[in-house]
């Protein structure tokens, strides 16, 4: 070996030690910490990102999709919505025919009417895409019926899925009972009657059926609402059991009609938390289930809404 | 005239020489790692992950794809006019035009060459994963076959006079103007000012319309895609190659190598 060349080794090595070290060092004390983990989610607007896509929008939309995934799965922190909203938002403008995500921001974006709207907004869009999919209009009809009590245009939306693939057979009598609050329970008869006149399927034409018997016992529910308000009248006070209206002094009816077309072994019950007659077998009025806490949460979504509109 | 049996004596040479090429392989590799690693990405996502799998696949073929054509492309006459085989190739009985045209069909042809290679992957990660492979995925393949010889065409102009690391700037622009040409053309319409929206719409009319070469969301979601779907832009992108080549050959023509 030269003189002097064993000292050279030994200060590369040096030098490269060094190097090594500080490289080591500093990854350490970078911040790795994904984004999303920080809460620094930038989306930028859907349109700017359509421009800069250089047609590689499709790719672009996966990344927000995937992005979107991460936020809903840490299980650690309460979901933004707004920012869910944004992230699917550009994921469904990149690539408007996607399918889940559509469904994805109906399912993550119920937190406030505002998110409603946003997923409101989204599921149009997906209608508008993919029209042949009935998932899109279940999600958007059941939250206009759901989260902002408007039944009628649910049931309009609803109405659009009845016949396209693999929509459920429950949807008719569903979209007949929404329909029932705003046009009544002869119109929601015709519709279902005029189902089961067109249906070749027995599954189905039973299905609507069985909603026809549900709205027939209906029907006499009402009847049994105006002879208790006569009873009322007559007697000055309410009934304590339904049998009260066809049984001693003075009945109003001679007769209880039966609480179901084909089962008679059901009877006439009063719910002891709506107050309401109701048939046995059913165990409620024909109208669209609804918890009271939802009922609670509509109302105030909808009373700070229009605060709000009042104030601005 | 140009001669068919001169052009392809050029473009087989062309072949055998860009097949030696170290960064073609390198890019190639590079294009495969990125589909196989789409296997991984797409498993990230609950729902759709062949969908997610195939968008990754589809965009590395044409980043790899136009990266190919750029990097090679520029290099063609530039390395003819460096080693001097120029002048040895010139003195032959060959016109210019015969020379540039016979570079350029070689060019596409290891180019293709390398697309396949990429579709064979596509189709077997495809086949791996369970997605569907329909035939808006052929169409799709076709089109940025098209795509590909038109940036490669672009890169034939600029390397007609111009040094390698500035027609693969150059190229690389165009492709990404190309892609922007509709945007452009909409945002300029949607202006006040008449002077912008015109200039918008001749923006659009006078670069390569590249997004007409995409279909990958069509294939990818299966949508419907029409013949005229695929032949109207395979038409539009021949008729602008020969623009460029012509325009190429004009200027080739008058270069001194001296």
């Amino acid at each position: 070996m030269k003189p002097g060349s064993a000292n050279r080794v030994v200060v590369r090595g040096a030098l490269l030690a060094l190097a090594l070290a500080i490289t080591i060092g500093a990854f350490g004390a970078l911040d790795a910490t994904p984004k999303i983990d920080r809460g620094e989610i930038f989306v930028p607007p859907a349109e700017q990102l359509r421009f800069a896509s250089f047609g590689f929008d499709a790719v672009l939309s996966d990344y927000y999709w995937l992005m979107a995934l991460q936020l809903v799965g840490d299980a650690s922190k309460p979901v933004e919505g707004g920012s869910v909203a944004k992230l699917i938002d550009v994921v469904t403008a990149l690539d408007p025919w996607v399918g889940h995500p559509y469904r994805f921001a109906a399912v993550w974006l119920t937190d406030s009417l505002e998110n409603v709207h946003a997923a409101n907004r989204l599921l149009a869009r997906g209608v508008a895409y993919s029209p042949l999919d009935w998932r899109n209009r279940h999600y958007l009809g059941f939250n206009h019926f759901f989260y902002m009590g408007e039944n009628a245009k649910a049931a309009g939306i609803l109405e659009g899925a009845l016949h396209l693939p693999g929509a459920p057979r429950y949807l008719a009598p569903l979209v007949a009972k929404l329909r029932t609050e705003r046009e009544g329970l002869e119109t929601a008869r015709g519709f279902l009657a005029s189902l089961v006149e067109t249906s070749a399927d027995p599954r189905t034409r039973a299905e609507y059926l069985k909603a026809l018997d549900e709205i027939d016992t209906e029907r006499r529910a009402r009847l049994l609402d105006q002879a208790r308000s006569i009873y009322k009248k007559r007697h000055g006070r309410d009934i304590e059991r339904v049998e009260d209206l066809s049984t001693g002094q003075r009945p109003v009816l001679r007769k209880l009609p039966p609480a179901h077309p084909h089962f008679s072994s059901f009877a006439w019950e009063i719910d002891p938390e709506t107050g309401d007659i109701v048939s046995g077998f059913y165990g409620a009025r024909y109208r669209p289930y609804e918890h009271i806490r939802d009922k609670e949460r509509r109302q105030r979504w909808l009373g700070d809404a229009a605060h709000v509109s009042r104030e601005s | 005239m140009l001669s068919a049996i001169r052009v392809a004596a050029i473009a087989s040479n062309t072949v055998r020489e860009a097949v030696r090429s170290r960064v073609l392989y390198v890019l190639l590799f590079f294009a495969v790692t990125l589909m196989l690693f789409g296997i991984v990405l797409s498993s990230l996502s609950y729902v759709e992950s062949e969908r997610i799998l195939q968008d990754v696949a589809m965009a590395a073929m044409r980043v790899f794809g136009v990266a190919i054509a750029i990097f090679v492309g520029v290099n063609l006459i530039h390395k003819e006019v460096d080693r001097r085989t120029v002048y040895t190739i010139l003195s032959k009985p060959l016109t210019r035009a015969e020379f540039l045209f016979g570079k350029f069909a070689g060019l596409v042809l290891t180019i293709w060459l390398q697309l396949a290679i990429m579709v064979a992957c596509f189709m077997g990660v495809s086949a791996l994963t369970g997605a569907e492979v329909g035939a808006g995925h052929a169409a799709a393949f076709v089109l940025l076959g098209g795509e590909l010889a038109l940036i490669v065409a672009v890169a034939t102009l600029f390397s007609s006079f111009s040094t390698p690391l500035l027609s693969s700037f150059f190229t690389a622009g165009v492709w990404l103007a190309g892609h922007l040409t509709r945007d452009l053309r909409d945002v300029g319409l949607r202006s006040n000012s008449e002077w912008v929206g015109e200039a918008g719409v001749w923006l659009h009319r006078m670069l390569p319309d590249l997004q007409s070469f995409n279909l990958t969301i069509e294939a990818v979601h299966g949508l419907p895609v029409t013949a005229a779907d695929v032949w109207l832009p395979l038409v539009y992108g021949a008729a602008y190659t020969t623009l460029l080549l012509l325009a190429a050959t004009l200027i080739f023509d008058r270069r001194d190598f001296r």
